[in-house]
């Protein structure tokens, strides 16, 4: 449920305007195509989680199969991964909380003229605000979080049924003609753009420790959560364009499904306009979303500090909270960083392309270990192998090809620190 | 943290695989029984490595470089030896292996960083058990045994300060319930001490002791 949580979680709410901006009505393939790529990926992952029961997700296992400098390179990817998409889900937050207010008639100033230039002081505000409480809350407590995912999911998807079941009586067809308004080359970056939706598979994996009977029920895990999460988003995006048009749905970014909600919603009892519900369920899912993030990179950290791979004490936990505070500490600033400073698009690029990669690295540790561990125990084998690793791998890596080299540039520079700071700190070592 | 390879999961191996997993270490267990192989996949504590663990090619593939400790606990000490000596020559990992037979631990001590013996570790918790804590044996040390022995209410020394005891010789009290013993400490029936005692006066202090 932590997976398929923190993926219908956000994603759909932020994601769903931005892929229509690039792909026009085609963004309904972009998230079918993102469902099979993700699909390989997944079979990789429930192979891995059966066989090695390990905390700590994809790296974890890639700590496994390869050697401690690649699987220091995969904790580090996936710490800046999940930090850019709390990043991502923050300023997600902060619009659809804004736009909430708005329909429950609370009017926040929208710009305010900052020097040379212009910010949207409210939704800005009200992202920091809640990475701060979000990052306090998993920074002071380590049960304060985590409870009641279950629950938080049920309502998210609940919310989105309600609002693909009203829509579907709305949806007009003649938006979905022609349906390639951008080219059908646009697709891909689409894809690569919004391919943090399926970031879910490797919080499965990092919680499987806790489930009954593993070696069974985490492949059947994330196989549910892979088709629950295709079919709810192609039926909300399907609504979603079929009722306010991609053009509109892209002009109003991470706001995009509030905005269709508003179309065709009509007034419920007891919670008034149907839009303010969806809006409720963007503002709701997202600091879900956020949540489960902050714990992830959290987790990743700990496990990081645990194997030394993480210096300055990053990793430890810290005596009194029970938190690796300074890692929560860390990744809060990198957020407020990007929050502030980074425009939407680019930080969901950046965390897409980091989660790219480090799906190419788990499919590579599946054909690693397959080769040098044949008598591994594998209570889960991937059907036709090698056929789904390699196409996983041929996916990922063409998907990542299609993200602007501004990105990559900003990735290059996360990953040539990590490995400065990973060669100093293994020089002090052998001295 | 730890990671440990054990080759033989039986229910010491297994025993063992789960109280390293609870305390975060990272375990690979190396089976020879198919079936075992299986049960043990769903116990998710461990990596499972199908293979018997004399041969070199299983052997290979549980990445015996990044292993802080190989331990050998099948129920046959010759299998053991020579996996610990296997591993021993292809990394540098500390060495550890099962014996049947109580005592028998010292026989090794050149060959192998440490010997176990489930069935004397076993036998020390019974006794434990069976006389309520009247005695609770702790592992014999070279030479000495540990062992909280508590005092009897008609014990010769109930009652009686320290210095009054006249202890055999090879004989110590090394603490009470209360700390370290002093010459004018009293010897409080219903209380444990925690005797050290050389082989030969085993009975006779136990006797002192428990009346």
């Amino acid at each position: 449920m932590v997976g398929m949580g923190a993926m219908i979680g956000a994603g759909i709410f932020v994601l769903t305007g931005l892929a229509a901006e690039t792909a026009g009505p085609a963004a309904v393939l972009v998230f079918l195509l993102n469902g099979v790529v993700t699909a390989f990926t997944a079979v990789s992952y429930a192979e891995l989680a059966a066989a090695i029961p390990e905390s700590g997700g994809g790296y974890a296992f890639v700590k496994e199969a390869f050697s401690p400098f690649l699987s220091f390179l995969m904790g580090w990817m996936l710490w800046f991964a999940y930090m850019i998409a709390g990043a991502l889900y923050a300023i997600g937050f902060g619009s659809n909380f804004v736009t909430f207010l708005g329909l429950v008639g609370v009017h926040l100033p929208g710009t305010a003229t900052l020097g040379p230039v212009s910010v949207p002081v409210g939704a800005t505000l009200l992202s920091l605000v809640i990475v701060f409480l979000l990052v306090g809350l998993n920074a002071l407590s380590a049960s304060a979080s985590g409870g009641a995912e279950t629950l938080v999911t049920l309502v998210k998807i609940a919310i989105l049924l309600v609002f693909a079941g009203f829509g579907a009586f709305a949806v007009d067809l003649g938006n979905f003609d022609p349906l390639f308004t951008q080219g059908a080359a646009s697709l891909l970056p689409a894809m690569g753009l919004t391919f943090i939706a399926f970031e879910g598979y490797d919080l499965i994996a990092t919680v499987t420790e806790e489930v009954k009977n593993p070696t069974e029920n985490i492949p059947k895990a994330i196989g549910y959560s892979l088709v629950a999460t295709v079919v709810v988003y192609l039926l909300v995006v399907f609504v979603a364009v079929g009722t306010l048009g991609a053009e509109r749905l892209g002009a109003a970014g991470e706001t995009a499904i509030a905005e269709a909600a508003a179309g065709f919603m009509p007034t419920l009892p007891v919670v008034g306009s149907g839009a303010t519900l969806v809006a409720f369920g963007a503002v709701f899912s997202t600091v879900s979303a956020l949540n489960a993030v902050v714990l992830a990179s959290s987790r990743v950290a700990f496990a990081m500090g645990r194997a030394d791979q993480l210096g300055g004490g990053l990793g430890r936990i810290h005596h009194r909270f029970g938190t690796p505070l300074r890692a929560v500490v860390v990744s809060a600033v990198v957020m407020v960083l990007a929050v502030a400073f980074v425009p939407i698009n680019q930080v969901s690029n950046l965390s897409s392309l980091f989660f790219l990669l480090s799906f190419v690295l788990v499919n590579g540790a599946v054909i690693k270990l397959r080769r040098e561990r044949p008598d591994l125990a594998r209570p889960y084998e991937i059907p036709y192998y090698p056929l789904f690793p390699v196409l996983g791998i041929l996916c990922n890596v063409a998907l990542g090809l299609f993200i602007d080299p501004v990105i990559w540039g900003m990735g290059a520079l996360w990953l040539g620190l990590g490995a400065a700071g990973y060669l100093i700190l293994e020089r002090g070592e052998d001295t | 943290m730890s990671r440990v390879v054990i080759v033989g999961g039986g229910r010491v191996g297994l025993a063992t695989a789960e109280l390293l997993d609870e305390q975060g270490d990272s375990v690979v267990v190396v089976e020879r029984d198919p079936d075992r192989t299986e049960e043990l996949g769903g116990e998710y504590v461990a990596s499972v490595v199908a293979g018997d663990g004399t041969d070199p090619a299983t052997l290979d593939q549980v990445d015996l470089e990044r292993t802080d400790a190989v331990a050998a606990l099948t129920g046959e000490p010759g299998t053991n030896l020579a996996v610990c000596l296997l591993a021993e020559r292809r990394a540098d990992v500390r060495t550890v292996m099962r014996v049947n037979d109580p005592g028998a631990e010292t026989r090794y001590e050149d060959l192998v960083d440490a010997a176990v013996c489930p069935e004397e570790a076993g036998a020390i918790a019974t006794v434990s058990a069976v006389l309520a804590a009247e005695v609770e044996p702790l592992a014999d040390t070279e030479g000495v045994s540990l062992r909280w022995v508590r005092v009897g209410e008609d014990a010769s020394v109930a009652g009686r300060a320290l210095s009054e005891v006249a202890l055999p010789r090879g004989a110590l009290v090394v603490a009470g319930e209360a700390g370290i013993p002093a010459e004018d400490t009293e010897l409080v029936p219903g209380e444990s001490y925690l005797l050290a005692l050389e082989p030969g006066v085993v009975e006779e202090t136990t006797d002192l002791f428990r009346g």
